[in-house]
């Protein structure tokens, strides 16, 4: 595989990237067109392809960054979705704030993965009937605790396949994540199935260029960074979303020299977004993305947005600064209403910019009242961007090393988190960026503004996959959500941690390797395992693992000619 | 969101500690509980949120506690944890971070007493007197609490700590002594001289479930505290009194414990015993968040709830009656003649043994309170613990109250020189909780 193309569609334009053994042979940008998202697809790949030096080319793998999921469910576009819910006894489900129809079931799944209640298949004719009258287009089946146990799941969806195939195809649960938290399986699977459509008719719009262009393996961005790919993006079209904030930082651990502890900030406009590398890999929220104020259980980068940027409102009091949170347009000197930080930064000469007179009067005017003269009040000015982006930097620090943590020995060890270095990204970064450091008292590294940097963190970005492995050998079950497997222990007393770990790689590497990606061992991480003695009346009758396991995230490192 | 969340959860399974691996109090037990809180979603909603424990200091241990023969020497981190966990979780309520909160951690600690040996009951280190001195040492003292302790079994511990202290009330519901360890907690242990009627202590019969239960909260409980006017109400909510316990004989239910919740709405909730691990500490633990967090909590119910269990019935007649007698006795507390309590005596004398369970100590202990007009008095304990296969112990220890007078002050400081100056004991303490640096607790070692 030598040649590589990475293309993110984003919110304005469109930039592909053409590689070579991690060199950048060519770049293209075109607005994006957000009727059709595969034209402008399209045309980057023909440009790049046609610098492509030589005549015939190799196959060449595709990696594409989109919007389309995450406007789909920002806009509410998805198709009407209802969700069958088996919620069992617990939190009472009518409370729940979703924007979804929900359909509950009789049947009750308990925390080991016991059947305590069985379905009612009369109830869920019933229910079926119900839901084809109310004209739904897209349906998703959640239960209780159906990671541990799906077997219900997986019984409505063959009687739907047997009487119902219209309704098809349905999103499971389980399937999308192994992780504990019935509410956020219900929208992950609801808002998977609202945008399947329109994930599928994408896929299909792909793959026309596939033939076309004799493209090789094509993957779409998720949201952790990792690549997922075309074919499995109609299951898990979710995955999908956020890509974009993913390919930026993806492009910065390409782009940058030796992440290890570090926290990243991309300056825009509008807003900075902050995330974290901890011993070189990025920080992962710990259950999953947010999004449009939906908690998901989407595996996604941990990422906090604050509304301080190069544009930001400035406001003078006499004595304090304020910047932000809001935007009221460009800066004065591009014609703007308002003092920005900007401004400040070109009243210092530390840029080059539209009318750097008209941000002078404008400081002046802000400043006069008080009898603060302009160059006095442009380095308060950015002074107060740099405390600002500070203190909301140690405050997520404070947040991560106050995660609750349940066992002794992690008490004991203690804060883990201390950044090392301080790395910019953006337009506005280097202005702001050395500021940063200097109140942060830490080295600093602004990357250079490239436009492509979200296509090449595409580029750059590889397979992941994680799966969870449950086994609980007094009840001799072993179970792996995401894959529907699920199988008897038949030698519960051999049966060890070294046995379910090397059952997790497995079935890590069988599933990379349905879509044909081939991975070493060493290549597949756990990333969490539990053991617990399982004890009943003194005596010890099994035990319990959890373990989960992925392919270790990495990125390919590019070089910038 | 606005305001401050409801509930402050302080959550600490412990995942890597046990008494022993077959011990109830093992890793497995808040397993089922951390599971269910998960998938129930709670840490997702706006009412609730989730904190760190901390460990607490040595010096928040001494406050509370005579260490035999230190507090490094019985504790291990994990005691640390649970009580600085507690402290907290109580930090979050007197702060104002959170209206209210859970310390949903282990080990237990209601069956501490003020001298430790060891462990009993599970119990080493008393979480919630830790949290009520840390928190009355940072009010300079002024601080009213009342501790219900609805545990299945006696808070024989709490009680021991606070059973001469004026500004702590402290009411245990209990299943009988008579049928379960410790034996202690029958309804004529009311509190020593200094705090005569503070100590309140409900009996419930086996077999007594919801009715009982919620019967003594709204007729007695309820009654007492907005009389008593606590700055501060916490909950021992030990779970050991489910209808699926292994070690109790009790009928209550996920429903009656969320409902008792609601009702005592107390600022501080501590969990305590409870070992049916699978049928009830996920569901309990589950009500008694979302009660806290005012949400509905109907829907929570066991697996292996017997219908009958969801009846109405009429409360037991021995608890209405016992019920009644601890109302009377409260209403009528102060004019109570002491002298015939406690005799005329200058000082109130008590003899006592007591049991250590989980680390098999035998303990004597022969007590004297001083009774002072002018103080709750200083007290002088004088301790002899035998363990099979060691040397035994003998200790003493003089405490001084919580706003001791001059004449006490001056006293125990004396008793205290002519205990260090005998060759009798292995140890000599002098505690005073009001020290603002260590040491609390003095040692001398005698020998
Ligand atoms: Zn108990
Ligand atoms: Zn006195």
């Amino acid at each position: 595989m030598s040649y590589l193309i990475g293309i993110d569609v984003g919110g304005t334009n469109t930039n592909g990237v053409l590689l070579k053994e991690g060199k950048i042979l060519a770049t293209v940008k075109a607005p994006t067109d957000h009727q059709n998202l595969h034209t402008g697809t399209r045309s980057a790949i023909t440009q790049l392809l046609s610098d492509l030096p030589g005549k015939e080319p190799d196959k060449v793998e595709l990696h594409l960054s989109t919007t389309l999921a995450t406007n789909a469910v920002v806009e509410g576009k998805g198709a009407p979705t209802a969700v069958l819910i088996i919620p069992g006894p617990g939190l009472r489900w009518e409370e729940f704030k979703l924007p979804f129809k929900l359909y509950p079931l009789t049947g009750y799944i308990d925390h080991r993965g016991r059947e305590v209640k069985p379905l009612d298949r009369a109830e869920l004719r019933q229910q079926l009937t119900a839901i084809k009258e109310a004209g739904y287009q897209a349906l998703a089946v959640v239960g209780k605790f159906s990671p541990r146990n799906f077997q219900h799941e997986l019984a409505i969806e063959s009687m739907i396949a047997k009487d119902d195939p219209q309704l098809l195809p349905v999103t499971l649960g389980h399937r999308l994540s192994g992780k504990l938290n019935f509410a956020r399986r219900i929208t992950t699977a609801a808002l998977n199935a609202s945008i399947a459509k329109l994930q599928a008719e994408f896929v299909h719009m792909v793959q026309a260029l596939k033939a076309q262009y004799r493209l090789g393996r094509i993957y779409l961005l998720k949201a952790d960074g990792g690549t997922l790919a075309l074919q499995e993006s109609i299951n898990r079209s979710i995955e999908t979303i956020l890509s974009g904030p993913a390919a930026s930082l993806m492009g910065t651990m390409a782009l940058a020299d030796g992440i290890q502890d570090a926290v990243a900030l991309d300056i825009g406009g509008t807003t900075t977004e902050i995330s974290v590398f901890a011993g070189g890999e990025p920080l992962a929220e710990r259950e999953g993305a947010v999004i449009a104020g939906f908690p998901t259980l989407v595996p996604a980068f941990f990422s906090r947005s604050i509304g301080l940027g190069g544009d930001s409102v400035v406001t003078y009091d006499g004595n304090r600064v304020t910047i932000g949170p809001q935007r009221e347009g460009p800066p004065v000197a591009l014609g703007g209403p308002r003092v920005t930080p900007t401004d400040a930064v070109l009243v210092l000469g530390g840029a080059a910019l539209g009318n750097p007179q008209r941000s002078f009067r404008a400081i002046q005017a802000l400043g006069a009242p008080f009898g603060c003269a302009p160059l006095r009040l442009a380095e308060q000015i950015v002074t107060a961007f740099a405390e600002k982006a500070a203190q909301v930097i140690k405050e997520i620090y404070q947040e991560l090393n106050n995660r609750p943590v349940y066992t002794v020995s992690q008490v004991l060890t203690g804060a883990n988190f201390q950044p090392q270095k301080l790395i910019g990204m953006g337009g506005p970064a280097v202005y702001f960026i050395p500021k940063i450091g200097q109140q942060l008292g830490l080295p600093y590294q602004v990357l250079p503004y490239h436009e492509a940097a979200n296509a090449i963190g595409a580029a750059a970005s590889r397979p992941t996959f994680a799966i969870t492995l449950r086994s609980d050998t007094a009840l001799g079950q072993l179970v792996v959500p995401e894959l529907d497997y699920a199988e008897t222990i038949r030698r519960p007393f051999s049966f060890n941690l070294e046995v379910a770990r090397e059952e997790a790689i497995r079935h890590v590497l069988d599933y990379a390797a349905e879509f044909g990606v081939r991975y070493e061992p060493a290549e597949i991480e756990l990333t969490e395992e539990e053991v617990f003695n399982l004890v009943r009346g003194f005596h010890t009758i099994g035990k319990y693992y959890s373990l989960r396991a992925q392919v270790k995230p990495k990125t390919r490192s590019i070089q910038l000619c | 969101m606005d305001g401050k969340p409801k509930v402050g959860l302080v959550f600490f399974p412990a995942f890597d500690w046990a008494i022993a691996p077959d011990h109830p109090e093992r890793e497995e037990r808040l397993l089922y509980t951390r599971d269910q809180i998960r998938e129930e979603g709670l840490l997702d909603l706006p009412e609730i949120e989730e904190f760190r424990p901390q460990l607490a200091a040595v010096e928040d241990i001494e406050r509370v506690h005579i260490c035999v023969p230190s507090v490094a020497k019985v504790c291990t981190e994990s005691h640390l944890i649970a009580a600085g966990g507690t402290v907290r979780a109580g930090q979050l309520v007197t702060a104002g971070k959170t209206e209210r909160a859970f310390a949903l951690l282990r080990p237990p600690g209601h069956h501490a007493l003020r001298i430790v040996h060891g462990s009993r009951g599970f119990c080493t280190i008393n979480s919630e007197a830790v949290l009520v001195e840390y928190l009355r040492k940072s009010w300079g003292g002024r601080l009213r609490v009342a501790i219900v302790d609805t545990d299945a079994h006696h808070a024989d511990g709490t009680q021991d700590v606070y059973y001469n202290d004026p500004d702590i009330l402290h009411i245990s519901i209990h299943q009988d002594g008579r049928t379960l360890y410790p034996g202690t907690g029958a309804i004529n242990e009311l509190g020593g001289p200094g705090a005569y009627g503070l100590t309140l202590n409900l009996p419930l019969p086996p077999g007594s479930g919801d009715p009982e239960l919620l019967y003594a909260v709204e007729h007695l409980v309820l009654p007492v505290l907005k009389d008593f006017q606590p700055d501060l109400v916490i909950n021992a909510a030990g779970q050991d009194n489910h209808f699926t316990d292994p070690l109790t004989n009790m009928n209550v239910t996920a429903q009656g414990y969320a409902r008792l919740t609601e009702l005592l709405a107390p600022d501080l909730v501590v969990l305590e015993g409870g070992y049916s691990i699978e049928g009830s500490l996920p569901y309990v633990n589950v009500g008694i968040i979302l009660a806290l967090a005012g949400l509905d909590y109907t829907g929570v119910l066991e697996p292996e709830l017997p219908p009958e269990l969801r009846q109405e019935r009429p409360v037991r007649e021995e608890v209405v009656h016992n019920v009644a007698f601890l109302q009377e006795t409260w209403a009528s507390r102060k004019e109570a003649d002491l002298e015939r309590v406690f005799g005329a005596d200058e000082f109130f004398r008590r003899k006592r043994r007591l049991y250590y369970d989980t680390d098999d100590i035998h303990e004597m202990q022969l007590e004297e309170i001083k009774r002072c007009g002018q103080c709750s008095g200083y007290r002088k304990i004088l301790s002899f613990a035998e363990r099979y296969g060691r040397k035994p112990v003998q200790i003493a220890a003089v405490l001084l109250p919580w706003h001791a007078c001059a004449t006490c002050r001056h006293q125990a400081q004396e008793v205290y020189a002519i205990l260090v100056s005998s060759t009798e004991w292995d140890y000599v303490y002098l505690q005073n909780p009001e020290d603002q640096e260590r040491p609390l607790v003095t040692v001398s070692n005698g020998a």
